[in-house]
């Protein structure tokens, strides 16, 4: 009784000392902050009568006390930058998509971790609870070996930016200096927390402990959001700055360089993107597991995980494209030019591909939950109508990837009689297009439904009437989508840009309302059969990888076009880039660029998975019957 | 059920018929016309019922017992889409689109038949027939493929080595991203602030929503507004404007960009690419009013970087035009099309 005191005294001390290490970079800050930058504070010591200079934020119009010097005018030489006999842009892009790749991996997996374990500690089934429980710490131990390779690509990015762009460097940590420490304070705070969560797993697996080793996850993930938001407002600086007046100087408002035009959308869509592809990074670990597995307990275990990692990863996906639809919306009300840059003009060859690649996700996805249909008794009816499906999807494809500027030869262009085709045309403009990717995401949710109730039958009384329900349900949500899109062309751009929201909407409502009632139908539903987990065919498993790689790709893709906007400046309109390298690569020379580093991220992701199956070893099977199905959880020691 | 697939495979039978025949020219191409302005939908809608007509042609003839064997029916309908792709809609589409929509109807057709275990083993199982090549017939089909294959690679490379005295393509950019403000007859605007100074109400305000509900109504008879007509010798404010708007248009820009404002006037095939078609839902309804003031006062010769190929001669009209005439132009041009421009607000 004594011993399980102290150790409960132990957790709520290691509990305290994790959220001591979340204030602490606030507290270390507060006297920076308060200072509001050095310079302007030494101006005052020095003197009451020495003149302070004013200016104007870029951004916020308020005028601030000038704290920093003007942004540098470099010059292409060896001072400001220099090199190898290497185009420095590429070195530069290759060391921050890595560490971009990693970060989002281990910003996300502890996401799935705290969600995974908090649905193990709230199962009444013991058993599923256990495989919960595994499942996540299995994450967790995948996440670990990437949390250092993630420090050493960000300690390789720093060094890359001090020795190729040291001018460039020198004025944006002179920017952010009030908040550099809080950052790398924030590393430790990360790092700390993270070590205690992971060595306490098997301490505190039971009762009152276990939930305060899920607090810790809550802890783990406060720190790493405000981890991943201190980096987004860099980012969000050199596209949209603010805080400095028009020659670059500081003005003394930290929270105005860090809370610019883009900040919040970027953050968004940042953690929605990450989630996504941390859940496709290890729904394929899960595949390439299933499909070296020697044993039918194996296939089962890593067939399941696949499935919640899947699961979790498109619960992400699907809000992700709205997202990014803000953040373009936000992008437009900033520059106009940039937007049209990024989907009009230069970059709108880019967006088609993105576009491409987004449609590859959706198809992915529908296509393993209609061969996850596959291991379920009873689940054969629903099959027959997968080619209406296929036929949706394909339609909101096809006008998803429509380009507006078309390639084609003068020849073809003279045939067509000009720019335009009035076909193609109507298909390559946003209101379609927000047409064809909510029929695409609507159409991901029916397979969802379809999967949910694959071997179910309902026993509710009304379930005629629910079905009909539901039915009609999805009829008149295609019907309303499919209409606001054709209206879109008929009213003026700004309310069309507003029409996005109740085709939105009537997405989200087949998502919830349909979820909300399925799961209320399938209550105590007649089961047909079980789910036979390990039994899918092995097509479901290269779609998952199909799905990380997709992932992977359209990361590096969205990463170089967002990067790609600012054009020749290093800080947009603030800062110019004057190295030799400030042109904007082709089309084909950064679809190579973006799958060397898909090639590279997967390649060196494989040897810490290999690294982690190092540190398994076989530990008894427990828990039976713990998931519809015969397979049990293969568990792993640890 | 049995009623609905019959239906069903009546129209596809019909559609199929009449698709070939369109083709061949024994039935007339304008016999099912793609109508301007509704082609979009038509197409897909055209596409929905093909889908419904072979659901019930094949249902039709697994009930006859002549079932069409699975892989066959992926080929046959990869092949009818890429068919009416080609054939059915006018203008021809470019061909970078078609293998666009020809990966994605492939993939499309493996996903249908891959969907589940049975269609995927009933698909492959001709294919791996040829494979095993255990009858003679399949023996001499390997065989010819063993031919085959390489001569048609073969000639495949050929074609693509082979030099060709064709036009290079070129990846225009249509709309290049305008500089922040440009400045016009001495006067610097901010395209993303400025208005256009002729938008307005009866009062003398700036007023788009009063303008928008007095432009040519969009759909097929293109008609104006009732008691909008800026020809009326009464008309005053926005459409005396937009009469004198479209007097400098006619005096200046049909030549080119054609009476319709459709970018086919008299001039217009003398270039390539023929000037921009203002009816199309993706130019000037896409863009700011002050977006085409720049690229009017400025003409092909004032094109970013950006633009480049920058294939277009329009002139410079500042060089033409007083920037009050351009405002004008430019208000006409989204009356008669009866797009507005675009807002952000």
């Amino acid at each position: 009784m004594g011993s399980v005191t102290r150790t409960k005294l132990m957790s709520v001390m290691a509990l305290c000392a994790m959220i001591g290490l979340l204030l602490m970079p606030i507290l270390v800050a507060i006297p920076a902050l308060a200072d509001g930058g050095a310079p302007a504070a030494d101006a005052k010591k020095e003197g009451g009568e020495a003149k302070v200079e004013k200016g104007k934020d870029v951004y916020y119009k308020t005028e601030g006390i000038v704290s920093g010097p003007p942004a540098p005018k470099t010059t292409d030489s060896e001072k400001d930058y220099p090199r190898y006999n290497f185009e420095s842009r590429v070195l530069l892009w290759f060391a921050n998509q890595q560490h971009l790749y990693y970060g989002s991996f281990v910003l996300a997996v502890p996401i799935f971790c705290m969600v995974i374990e908090f649905m193990g500690v709230v199962s009444k089934d013991k058993a599923m609870a256990k495989r919960y429980d595994q499942l996540a710490y299995d994450f967790i131990k995948i996440s670990l070996t990437a949390y250092s390779l993630t420090a050493i690509l960000g300690g390789i990015l720093i060094f890359t930016f001090l020795t190729l762009y040291p001018a460039f460097f020198q004025y944006l940590s002179g920017i952010f200096r009030p908040v550099m420490h809080i950052y790398a304070l924030m590393f430790v705070a990360e790092s700390g927390t993270l070590y205690i969560y992971y060595y306490g797993w098997d301490k505190m697996k039971e009762g009152f402990l276990k939930w305060i080793h899920l607090s810790m996850s809550v802890v783990l993930n406060v720190i790493g959001t405000i981890l991943m938001f201190l980096a987004n407002s860099w980012i969000g600086f050199m596209m949209s700055p603010a805080g400095v007046d028009e020659q670059g100087r500081y003005l003394g408002n930290i929270w105005h360089v860090i809370h610019t035009a883009l900040w919040n959308p970027l953050n968004l869509h940042r953690i929605l993107g990450n989630m996504a592809f941390g859940g496709g990074v290890v729904a394929a670990y899960a595949a390439y597991r299933f499909l070296s597995a020697k044993t039918d307990e194996e296939r089962a275990h890593y067939d399941w995980m696949g499935y919640i990692a899947m699961a979790l990863g498109v619960a992400f996906l699907i809000p992700l494209p709205f997202a990014g639809y803000w953040l373009m919306r936000e992008v437009y009300a900033y520059r106009q030019q940039m937007g049209i840059t990024l989907m009009g003009g230069l970059l709108a060859w880019l967006f088609i591909i993105q576009a491409t690649m987004i449609g590859i996700l959706f198809l992915s996805t529908n296509y393993y939950l209609w061969q996850a249909l596959g291991r379920m008794r009873g689940a054969e009816k629903y099959q027959r109508y997968i080619k209406y499906l296929v036929f949706l999807l394909t339609c909101g494809y096809l006008v998803f990837i429509t380009p507006h500027t078309i390639v084609m030869t003068p020849a073809e262009l003279k045939a067509m009689g000009g720019q335009q085709h009035p076909v193609l045309g109507n298909y390559g403009v946003m209101s379609a297009k927000n047409g064809g990717i909510n029929v695409i995401i609507t159409t991901t949710v029916l397979s969802f439904v379809w999967y949910m109730r694959g071997n179910k039958v309902s026993t509710v009384s009304w379930a005629k009437f629910g079905n009909i329900f539901m039915g009609c349900f999805f009829f008149f949500a295609y019907l309303n989508i499919i209409m606001l899109a054709v209206y879109g062309y008929y009213i003026p751009a700004n309310v069309r840009v507003g029409l996005s929201v109740p085709q939105v909407a009537t997405t989200l409502s087949c998502l919830f309302f349909m979820f909300a009632l399925n799961s209320v139908m399938m209550k105590g539903a007649k089961q047909m059969g079980p789910i036979e987990w390990g039994k899918i065919s092995a097509r479901s498993q290269y779609a998952l990888i199909m799905l990380a790689t997709a992932f992977t790709w359209m990361m590096g893709l969205m990463g170089y076009i967002r990067s790609s906007v600012r054009l020749f400046w290093h800080v947009n309109e603030i800062m110019r880039d004057n190295s030799p390298w400030a042109y904007t690569h082709t089309v084909g020379f950064a679809a190579n660029m973006i799958s060397a580093n898909v090639l590279f991220f997967w390649i060196s992701i494989m040897f810490v998975f290999w690294l982690g199956a190092l540190a398994a070893k076989k530990a008894p099977v427990e828990a039976k019957a713990a998931v519809p199905g015969r397979a049990a959880a293969p568990a792993v020691g640890h | 059920m049995k009623a609905l697939m019959s239906v069903g495979a009546l129209i596809g039978v019909l559609g199929l018929l009449m698709l070939i025949g369109m083709i061949f020219g024994v039935v007339p191409s304008n016999t099912v016309r793609l109508v301007e302005g509704y082609m979009p939908m038509q197409v897909l809608s055209e596409l929905a019922v093909f889908v419904a007509g072979f659901t019930g042609l094949s249902y039709l003839a697994n009930s006859m017992g002549m079932a069409i064997p699975r892989f066959w029916q992926g080929v046959l309908f990869w092949s009818f889409v890429q068919t009416y792709l080609k054939f059915r809609i006018y203008p021809p589409i470019p061909f970078s689109v078609r293998a666009m929509y020809g990966v994605v109807s492939f993939v499309a057709v493996f996903m249908w038949v891959s969907a589940n275990e049975e269609d995927w083993k009933k698909f492959r199982q001709p294919i791996l027939n040829v494979l095993d090549a255990n009858t003679g017939f399949h023996k001499a089909l390997r065989t010819l493929y063993l031919i085959l294959l390489p001569i048609l690679i073969g000639g495949f490379s050929f074609l693509t080595m082979k030099p060709s005295v064709d036009e290079p393509i070129e990846l225009r950019t249509v709309h290049p991203a305008p500089p922040a403000s440009t400045k016009v007859h001495g006067k610097t605007y901010t395209l993303q602030t400025s208005q256009n100074p002729y938008r307005v109400n009866l009062e003398g305000k700036y007023d788009q929503a009063y303008s928008n509900k007095l432009i040519v109504e969009q759909g097929m008879g293109r008609l104006m507004a009732p008691n909008a007509n800026p020809w009326d010798d009464k008309a005053e404010g926005y459409l005396k404007y937009v009469r004198e708007g479209g007097e400098i248009f006619f005096q200046n820009c049909h030549f080119c960009h054609g009476d319709n404002l459709n970018g086919r006037g008299l001039h217009a095939f003398a270039f390539n690419p023929i000037p921009a078609n203002f009816t199309d839902p993706g130019t000037i309804a896409q863009l700011q009013e002050t977006f085409i003031f720049w690229r009017v006062a400025k003409g092909g010769i004032g094109l970013p970087n950006e633009g480049f190929p920058w294939a277009s001669v329009m002139p410079p009209w500042e060089q033409h035009l007083t920037t009050d005439e351009i405002w004008k132009v430019i208000l006409f041009e989204y009356w008669h099309t009866g797009y507005y421009p675009r807002t952000w607000d």
